[in-house]
């Protein structure tokens, strides 16, 4: 694998739901709630992405629940660009289609964005912003089922790739040969125990985020 | 009805894996070939996108001959070519909607690149009638879980909510997957929950809390559900005890049949329709259709389902689809239509 080692010991950990990282501060010092809460975990991914950017290997989040792994989503939407090849990995619930879900809702693109298991690759175009301009469109695909590289290449990711943030779920091994950099996202969820009956979506995941290349270990990262 | 004087429409679908063409005239279906390459796709574990793009190609042109040959028709019979022109894999669409564009150039007839979900809904009335005016339509497959109030078929579909994530279809291949099930895991979960006992567990129902009411009265999500399987599996492992199989089939089952049918039941009174429409593959789920012929008998709605071969995909429901907007007299489709993997559910044609 290229790019830098990964040790546990060069990992940064932050709580995206806590107040202590560095960033922001809500101006008037009030507690966070509420959206604030959401800037503050904003802030964290930023400053987690920054710290890839300066020597990190890795950082590690963690999220309270399934808005905050979206909430990470749309805070990467902020700093992906068409190009950008984010490559997703965890096993069945870890929360890959709900990153996902808010990288694209972020990214102001058309049309719900679930699971592309069943479809392997689906295309959402950008809708057209305020001002009239529009942003990268996002190709979200599952590789779970693709069996090699022909198969991924049948998928002519690479015609849109220059246009698109491309999100690949069970990409590892096989995504990277899209393009050299890359944001490899790893997300696990709590294994067995009783997941609360009125919130099946309960229990803190961790996202390991590693970025590879140029694009994200550079001076200009 | 007579449909001797209706238009006579050549439709593809090519969406997925199926290679499906077939002519209609009115609502009589003449015949239905389909072309699958799905035992080609099940020795790799599922649908393989360059495999499947290549089995379109080399079944496209035989299809079109058998069909035509099977109807008793010829191109020259032909009054306009139908085509999915979405949602779907890019690649196999690809390969039907310029087949499509081939005949209506060399046929010199009308083009209509045309919904592949809302054909799911249409190819009912072959066997079952023009609809009422107004039906409530659940589309359930692999690939969508979808609810539509159709007030015309041909010109007014409004999408009331789809899966945030897993589709219906989808939940029970992931639950067959993590079970230790062959590809596709669906007809497999099927199978043995009708030998468990529906209440052994109770796994979660979701988006039916009274949180989720405003927003998302009409959407559906089983990603929770299947997490909770598996981690309901995995405690089971962790502390060496055996996996009741079918007893986890058979409640997420009811889990998956409870939720659809509940929030389609209420959708229905909400707006005041008393016909519903399941279409799409997994309208051949056991614990769905019993589940759902029971509250429709209770709640005095009329339940139509399709036969299970107008269930997965095929050419029918994209010819009926094209015999609809045909006789609605809605505009053919420029030769230029893309294809569109993610095709809005309010897009009739395009």
């Amino acid at each position: 694998m290229s790019g830098r080692t990964v040790t546990p010991g060069n990992g940064a950990t932050a709580g995206a739901g806590s107040t202590s990282q560095t960033g922001t501060t809500p101006q008037d010092g009030a507690p966070a709630k509420g959206s604030d809460a959401d800037a503050v975990a904003a802030s964290t991914v930023r400053a987690a992405v920054r710290a890839l950017g300066a020597g990190a290997g890795s950082v590690t989040l963690e999220l309270p629940d399934a808005d905050a792994t979206r909430a990470l989503g749309a805070t990467l939407a902020e700093l992906l660009r068409a190009g950008d090849l984010v490559i997703l990995t965890g096993d069945l619930g870890a929360g890959k289609t709900t990153l996902t879900q808010g990288l694209g809702r972020a990214l102001g693109v058309r049309g719900q964005v679930a699971s592309p298991t069943f479809i392997i690759a689906r295309e959402h175009p950008p809708l057209p912003r305020q001002d009239g301009t529009r942003g990268p469109a996002l190709v979200h695909v599952d590789a779970y089922r693709l069996g090699g590289l022909g198969e991924l290449d049948a998928l002519d990711l690479d015609s849109s790739l220059d246009e698109s943030v491309t999100v690949v779920e069970w990409g590892r091994g096989l995504a990277e040969a899209l393009t050299e950099d890359r944001l490899e996202i790893d997300l696990a969820r709590p294994r067995g125990g009783e997941p609360d009956p009125d919130d099946p979506e309960s229990g803190v995941r961790r996202a390991t985020i590693r970025g590879v290349g140029e694009r994200w270990t550079g001076p200009r990262a | 009805m007579t449909s001797s004087g209706e238009p006579l429409v050549l439709g593809i679908e090519s969406s997925c894996d199926e290679t499906g063409v077939a002519l209609v005239r009115g609502n009589d279906l003449l015949f239905d070939a389909v072309a699958s390459s799905m035992e080609e796709h099940a020795r790799f574990g599922g649908i393989i996108p360059e495999v499947a793009s290549r089995a379109h190609l080399e079944a496209m042109v035989p299809t079109i001959e058998r069909a035509l040959d099977e109807a008793g028709v010829t191109l020259s019979d032909v009054d306009a070519v139908a085509v999915t022109a979405g949602p779907g894999l890019v690649g196999p669409l690809t390969i039907g909607t310029s087949a499509a564009k081939a005949l209506s150039i060399g046929l010199g007839k009308p083009l209509y690149g045309v919904n592949h979900v809302i054909g799911h809904a249409c190819v009912d009335q072959l066997s079952g009638g023009e609809f009422p005016d107004r039906v409530m339509a659940l589309v359930v497959s692999g690939g969508h879980s979808s609810l539509l109030l159709v007030d015309d078929i041909a010109t007014d579909v409004t999408e009331l909510g789809s899966t945030l994530d897993d589709a219906a279809g989808e939940a029970f291949d992931k639950v067959g997957r993590l079970l230790g099930l062959p590809y596709p895991g669906g007809p497999h979960v099927d199978r043995l929950a009708r030998e468990g006992d529906p209440t052994a567990i109770r796994f979660p129902r979701g988006l039916t809390a009274p949180k989720d009411q405003e927003r998302h009265a009409y959407n559906f999500s089983f990603s929770g559900l299947k997490t909770a399987v598996a981690r309901w599996v995995e405690a089971r492992t962790d502390a060496g005890k055996d996996i009741p199989v079918e007893d986890v089939c058979a409640s997420f089952a009811e889990a998956v049949a409870d939720v659809l049918t509940a929030k389609t039941i209420a959708a229905c009174r909400r707006h005041d329709v008393d016909t519903l429409v399941i279409g799409g593959g997994f309208s051949a789920n056991s614990q769905l259709r019993e589940m759902a012929a029971k509250r429709c008998a209770e709640a005095g709605i009329t339940l139509r389902i399709p036969p299970i071969r107008h269930c997965t995909d095929n050419g029918a429901m994209i010819a009926a689809l094209g015999s609809a907007v045909v006789r609605a007299g809605v505009a053919p489709s420029g030769l230029d239509i893309p294809v569109d993997s993610s095709m809005p559910l309010e897009t009739i044609t395009v």
